[in-house]
């Protein structure tokens, strides 16, 4: 299985995803290089690429307003058809499979269960193979382990079950 | 009524609210306490009074309250609603708390009768979506991570004035407490019922309502939004709440094109709207009432910083961002007043509003300067 995570983790970083509500949904990552980044996808398709301050985390030292068109291009230069090869590849190892990180909300009823309490696989039938708590990542769980506020959890199986899978964890 | 002179009177009402608008802007502030000003200057005791267009203005003012509430439920989905009620629900019992216990108090304190007293409470509590919106669009604050949290309590805000303001529309009709008290539970069962609708259901009311013609949506809406608000009204939900949940509950291209179609409609008759809340105060009377409008607009202030500090810092924000959200929030504005106006409507004790009028005008300007220099 470890494979499978390493391969996950490498195509894509984790990104943060938080609704804005009556304006759209904001999206942000980490660099390497320790720098925050963002992307908010205005409900008309207006895209502002933000760069957050190093000295004030909240706030953002630039927002680039750009068009769905200006957009379109930035993904082009950015490599936007290696990133679409680099999945038609993932999907190709893993046919039949589907695979989804989902992160536990303090509001999740799974919080502070154990994964066998939880019963994810006995309802949704796609199984939690990983759970990512903090800088710490801990492969194949046993049902023993207890699931806390803030942890990602790597859950697969068919394309159905993964999304039963991600109803139940989401609550 | 002479329609030459009613044309006449729109015409010069209208050019002076742009003027003021155009002074609102170059200052980078909120137009509505412009608007509220010049009611006041064209008002009784005014300089320059409306005699002639007065029944328009009045129609005007009660369809810019159904635009305002309607657009503003349109931005907002039930699915975005709820999953702000999960993340910020003690946040916004202590918005709540801390900030509707100065108008109570106060409105106690001054013998307005626990009617009155929530009234001014419900005017002190609910900050304005429509100011604080724009400012964080102007002042590029969209990004920063502390907005969501402050646009997710504004929104239960707005869902909380939808089970207020039918309940105070009861009590002021002269119906019993038990009368408050059933409007109360109808009120909260609607709302209920149009948050946990599932996306489908308005998803269908949305494609049946979704044509080609721009003009023919437009009247569809208009017809739509019109009948329900009216018949909300009639069932004493107050058709502000009507307009509101007709808006929640279309969804998807139908809302998204609407909004666009009727933002025009809504700065026009919202303007009017602002404005007759104005004419129906004679400025003599604000002077006896600024030393209690500032008093009651610091201590909001001050209890708004201090629940969104709060709320900002469970969400795990930084100082910096935590004093943002805190400031942002000051602002109040237009669901206030439609509280005030629905209020005095009902008869209720006509201090109000001058009171509003000041109180208002001193946290939309005052908020959103704050706002601009917040660090």
């Amino acid at each position: 299985m470890e494979w499978l995570i390493k391969l996950v983790q490498n195509v894509f970083v984790e990104i943060f995803e938080t609704p804005l509500p009556g304006i759209g949904i904001r999206y942000e990552f980490d660099t390497q290089a320790g720098k925050h980044l963002g992307v908010l996808v205005h409900r008309d398709g207006q895209r502002d690429v933000l760069v957050y301050c190093d000295d004030d985390i909240d706030s953002c030292n630039e927002t680039v307003r750009l068009s769905t068109s200006e957009s379109a291009s930035l993904v082009e230069l950015l490599g936007g058809t290696k990133i679409t090869e680099r999945l038609s590849d993932l999907k190709h190892e893993v046919q039949g499979l589907s695979i989804e990180w989902v992160s536990l909300e303090p509001s999740s009823f799974l919080v502070n269960k154990t994964i066998g309490e939880g019963r994810v696989r006995t309802e949704s039938g796609a199984s939690i193979v990983a759970v990512v708590r903090g800088t710490e990542s801990i492969p194949g769980p046993g049902p023993e382990l207890v699931l806390l506020s803030g942890d990602t959890l790597l859950v697969i199986g068919s394309q159905d079950g993964v999304i039963r899978a991600r109803r139940i964890i989401t609550g | 009524m002479q329609i030459e002179i009613a044309l006449i009177e729109l015409g010069i009402l209208m050019l002076a609210l742009a003027l003021l608008g155009r002074l609102a802007q170059r200052f980078g502030l909120p137009a509505i306490p412009f608007y509220l000003l010049a009611g006041l200057f064209f008002g009784e005791g005014g300089i320059i009074p409306i005699t002639e267009a007065g029944p328009f203005v009045d129609v005007g003012a009660s369809l810019g309250v159904v635009f305002l509430m309607f657009v503003l439920g349109l931005e907002y989905s039930p699915q975005e609603l709820r999953q702000s009620i999960s993340t910020n629900r003690l946040s916004s019992v202590i918005d709540l708390v801390f900030n509707a216990t100065p108008g109570v108090v106060i409105g106690l304190l001054l013998g307005w009768g626990a009617l009155g007293a929530v009234v001014l409470g419900g005017i002190t509590y609910v900050s304005s979506s429509g100011v604080i919106a724009k400012m964080l669009t102007d002042l590029n604050r969209l990004g920063n991570r502390e907005t969501p949290t402050i646009l997710s309590i504004l929104v239960i805000e707005d869902l909380v004035m939808a089970v207020f303001l039918p309940v105070v529309a009861v009590l002021l009709a002269g119906d019993s407490v038990m009368g408050g008290v059933v409007s109360g539970i109808v009120s909260l069962t609607i709302v209920s019922a149009v948050l946990l609708m599932p996306s489908s259901a308005g998803r269908q009311v949305s494609r049946v309502m979704n044509t080609s013609s721009s003009e023919v949506l437009l009247i569809s809406l208009l017809g739509v939004v019109l009948l329900l608000a009216g018949l909300a009204e009639y069932m004493h939900i107050s058709y502000a709440i009507g307009a509101f949940l007709v808006g929640i509950i279309l969804s998807g291209q139908v809302a998204e094109r609407g909004r666009a179609l009727l933002e025009p409609l809504r700065d026009s008759f919202a303007a009017l709207f602002f404005v007759s809340f104005g004419l129906g105060v004679n400025p003599a009377d604000l002077v006896e009432f600024i030393p209690l409008a500032l008093g009651l607009a610091l201590v909001s202030a001050i209890s708004k910083f201090g629940s969104g500090y709060l709320a900002a810092k469970k969400n795990g924000f930084a100082a910096k961002g935590r004093r943002r959200a805190g400031v942002t929030l000051i602002a109040r504005g237009e669901l206030s007043v439609v509280l005030a106006g629905i209020a005095i409507a009902g008869g209720i004790n006509s201090d109000i509003g001058p009171v509003t009028i000041l109180f208002v005008l001193i946290l939309a300007i005052g908020g959103s300067v704050a706002t601009r220099f917040a660090p």
